[in-house]
């Protein structure tokens, strides 16, 4: 029998919290940019910072309200965005400029919420462009990008490490100058390592899909990770994952499962489409096939062990680590913070084709997958894009591989009844793969 | 016929920028050492110390499907159109090809070159800011500067001095003020080389041993000082966007019903490959690189003021405007690619407050000659108040 998890309803309500939060506070300071920032320098600003990130909001926004954010994109396109450039951006402008939002409560607020400052990051070519036209349509927010350069190994490289540091340094004088509020450093160390934690929780979540059956599939493991995107530096969103890893662990020991019919391990590289298309996620589910492993769910915003020894692991970090850490003064801290940020699966992919390749054969062998299914975004150009072609190359001859384009919230980019042949045609390849005949 | 004095020393510019293959070989054959970079942000300066000739990866404009079967459709045509270069094998004699992490689609036709086009042992990327208005991206480039340099140094078994590092600065410096001088010739009124001659010869600069370049260059400006210009120049329209090495299209731009003529193009493969100076005669020379190079048109790509978010590149193109004085903006880009279109949306504005007309061209592996020349057509209608 399928489980239920007992921590979802803290997980959405922590998620919702954080988003009426940045919508209706009274007061405190709101602050926007990519999840992909380092969030913890916000922190340093006051008990009271409310933040949005992009990305999460976007795709909470188009799973909750999705009739409103096709009207979003639309808006953004006719106000001069292209066609092809990224929907995750194209849905959070054309709020803007209809000057309403959505969020996960189905809340549709009239009179967009300025932010008081941009905090992002940029590493692809349309990261920090996205708030750069936010604040634009704004008439003007202050904004600072920090620059994550990225590739395979970049939180190992001392040189990398430092040019970011540098950067959050000079960030956290930039936010005490436009926002004219003094910068604690206690809070800001507490935020780090509650950042850290979280991180390092949801990798071990992850990772205990090794374990057979797997006791998350996919569509849940993108319902869970909201917290640690949406707001990871509290002491509540590491009390939620937490108790969310005990309850795994917990499963593991029971051998449960929330989708217990698992006779295909899936590896899947690719956005959350199973959300936004549920019937993909079905074609699966009927004949007993689940995505275990994705360097979406697992990489946005988990942290694993990473390059040991030149070869990739998806091991986890024990947790008890981040208690050890060293952050006694506010270097050794953005120091800290910037290593775990570079160190995230979806940064190693985006600059690193070698990476992203190597990434993709730990996971194919430590989660023993039965199939490779691979659905590049046709709107996002990082490594949900990138080198998926090549992959297939690699893989043609060791398990099967499918691929199809989708879109992460811009339903019109996917070929759904394509898409659903080639996922029947997967599994029945998967089969006979195990029968020794493919 | 065989042509003469300046139009013999374009053609051979424009042969040059057509044939580039060719040119490689004809390098191969004087025994010099050839590295392919993929992105203007590579300092050139570097290679040409060590003694090898850096050139541009352009493309060829066939149409041709190879590509699908490496990277994703949905990547711009350019970076197609790069990445098969390397696959169909006309740069086989190149010793070396380098990009700097830049737009992350000439970063996927780089690897394609890397990973299936047998150039696995002879590349190098180079760690580059893509936010390069930092304080620290100055450093941060310096120290990557010096891992390029070790890692040229070891490729030629030879020590890269100062001295040789100033030499090359100078020669790349004197190269950039004489296409700059070329450029300000179609500020004139009646200009002695048109807009499409020039961009043949900027593109042809890209390709070419610096030296050889500058000769050349030194030969035609003489040339062109000493003429008196061709024609009056009709309507004029500045080009802004990114990577177009198509000369076909800057020949539609004048060639149209009506009088037109090309006086500025601000893209990579044209004014802001070269608008910038490195700083001479300094101790650091690897710093100075930076700064040069930190001073840079930025790319879209690269191009946000920390603490604004403002876009550095639109003080140029205003700067461009009040210089060469356009009647028309036509913004250019590579369908597919996300920086250049953003930077369309908040562009626009500003050239329409400027009360200059504008139209916008998407660029694919071939121009649909019939569909430009309609749209141009018409913004240069617009221009000249022509009623239907």
């Amino acid at each position: 029998m399928a489980y239920n998890i007992t921590t979802w309803g803290d997980v959405k309500n922590y998620q919702t919290n954080c988003y009426r939060n940045y919508l209706f506070a009274p007061g405190g300071l709101r602050c926007m940019g990519s999840t992909w920032s380092p969030l913890a320098p916000l922190k340093g600003l006051g008990d009271d910072i409310h933040v949005i990130g992009g990305e999460p909001h976007s795709a909470s926004a188009a799973g909750t309200v999705p009739a409103e954010c096709r009207e979003d994109i639309i808006a953004a396109e006719t106000g001069g965005l292209g066609f092809h450039s990224c929907s995750y951006l194209k849905l959070f402008v054309g709020e803007v400029i209809r000057d309403k939002i959505a969020i996960t409560d189905k809340t549709i607020k009239d009179g967009y919420p300025r932010p008081d400052v941009i905090w992002t990051t940029h590493l692809c070519s349309q990261h920090s462009k996205w708030y750069q036209e936010v604040s634009r349509r704004l008439g003007g927010v202050p904004m600072y990008a920090i620059d994550m350069i990225g590739g395979g190994n970049a939180e190992k490289d001392p040189k990398i490490v430092n040019y970011v540091s540098d950067q959050i340094e000079a960030g956290i004088e930039w936010l005490q100058r436009v926002t004219g509020r003094e910068f604690s450093d206690e809070l800001f160390v507490k935020a780090v390592r509650n950042e850290i934690k979280v991180l390092v929780l949801w990798g071990n979540i992850c990772a205990l899909n090794m374990h057979s059956p797997a006791p998350l599939d996919e569509r849940r493991l993108i319902a869970l990770f909201p917290p640690a995107v949406v707001d990871r530096t509290t002491d509540e969103s590491v009390r939620i994952y937490e108790k969310l890893l005990k309850e795994v662990k917990h499963m593991v020991e029971n051998g449960e499962s929330v989708a217990p019919d698992q006779r295909f391990r899936i590896v899947y590289f690719g956005i959350a489409h199973t959300y936004g298309h549920p019937e993909m996620a079905r074609i699966l589910r009927d004949v007993g096939a689940e995505i275990v492993a994705s360097v979406y769910t697992f990489g946005t915003c988990g942290n694993f062990k990473g390059i040991v020894n030149g070869k990739w692991t998806w091991e986890p970090i024990d947790p008890a680590w981040v208690d050890e850490l060293d952050l006694s003064t506010r270097r050794k801290a953005i120091t800290e913070l910037s290593k775990i940020v570079l160190g995230w699966p979806t940064w190693q992919g985006v600059r690193s084709y070698w990476a992203l390749e190597e990434m993709a054969k730990a996971m194919v062998t430590e989660y023993k997958a039965d199939g490779l299914l691979l659905a590049p975004s046709r709107s996002c150009e990082t490594d949900f894009r990138n080198g998926y072609i090549a992959m297939q190359r690699i893989f043609k001859n060791q398990i099967p591989t499918i691929e199809y384009d989708t879109d992460q919230v811009d339903v019109r980019k996917m070929d759904l009844p394509g898409a659903q042949r080639k996922t029947e045609l997967f599994v029945h390849l998967m089969e006979a793969h195990k029968k020794g005949g493919a | 016929m065989e042509k003469k004095g300046r139009d013999a020393i374009i053609e051979r510019f424009r042969h040059i920028a057509e044939n580039t293959p060719e040119y490689v070989r004809s390098l191969k054959e004087k025994g010099r050492l050839s590295a392919g970079y993929m992105c203007t942000h590579v300092p050139e300066e570097i290679l040409y110390a060590a003694g090898i000739v850096p050139l541009r990866i352009l493309t060829s404009h066939e149409s041709q499907a190879m590509t699908r079967g490496y990277i994703h459709e949905t990547y711009c045509s350019f970076s197609h159109d790069c990445a098969y270069q390397g696959l169909k094998g006309d740069y086989d004699h190149l010793d070396l090809i380098v990009t700097s992490s830049s737009c992350i689609h000439m970063g996927e036709a780089f690897n394609v070159w890397v990973r299936f086009a047998g150039f696995q042992d002879k590349s190098y990327l180079m760690q580059y800011p893509h936010i390069i208005h930092t304080k620290p991206a100055g450093g941060f480039m310096a120290e990557s500067f010096k891992q390029f340099k070790e890692f040229v140094e070891k490729l030629t078994k030879r020590s890269v001095t100062d001295n040789d590092l100033e030499e090359a600065i100078k020669v790349y410096n004197h190269n950039r003020r004489l296409l700059k001088r070329l450029w300000e010739f179609l500020r004139h009124d009646r200009p002695p080389i048109t807009g499409p001659e020039v961009a043949a010869v900027t593109l042809a600069s890209q390709v070419m041993d610096k030296k050889e370049c500058n000769g050349m260059l030194e030969q035609l400006i003489e040339r062109l000082e000493a003429e008196p210009g061709q024609a009056a120049p009709g309507v004029r329209l500045m080009v802004t966007g990114g990577a177009c090495d198509d000369l076909g299209l800057f020949d539609l731009m004048e060639h149209l019903r009506y009088d037109t003529s090309i006086i500025f193009i601000d893209s990579c493969t044209a004014a802001r490959y070269f608008w910038f100076e490195v700083p001479e005669g300094r101790h650091d020379k690897l710093e100075a690189l930076a700064e040069g190079y930190i001073g840079k048109i930025p790319c879209p790509a690269k191009d946000t003021v920390p603490g604004t978010g403002e876009k550095k590149r639109f003080r140029f193109v205003q700067q461009f405007i009040e210089d060469f004085k356009p009647d028309g903006v036509i913004f250019l880009y590579q369908r597919f690619c996300s920086p250049q279109p953003m930077d369309v949306v908040a562009l626009k504005p500003i050239v329409d407050k400027l009360g200059i007309p504008s139209t916008e061209l998407e660029l694919d592996t071939t121009v649909p000659k019939a569909q430009f020349q309609t749209q141009l057509e018409a913004l240069v209608e617009i221009i000249k108040g022509v009623t239907p």
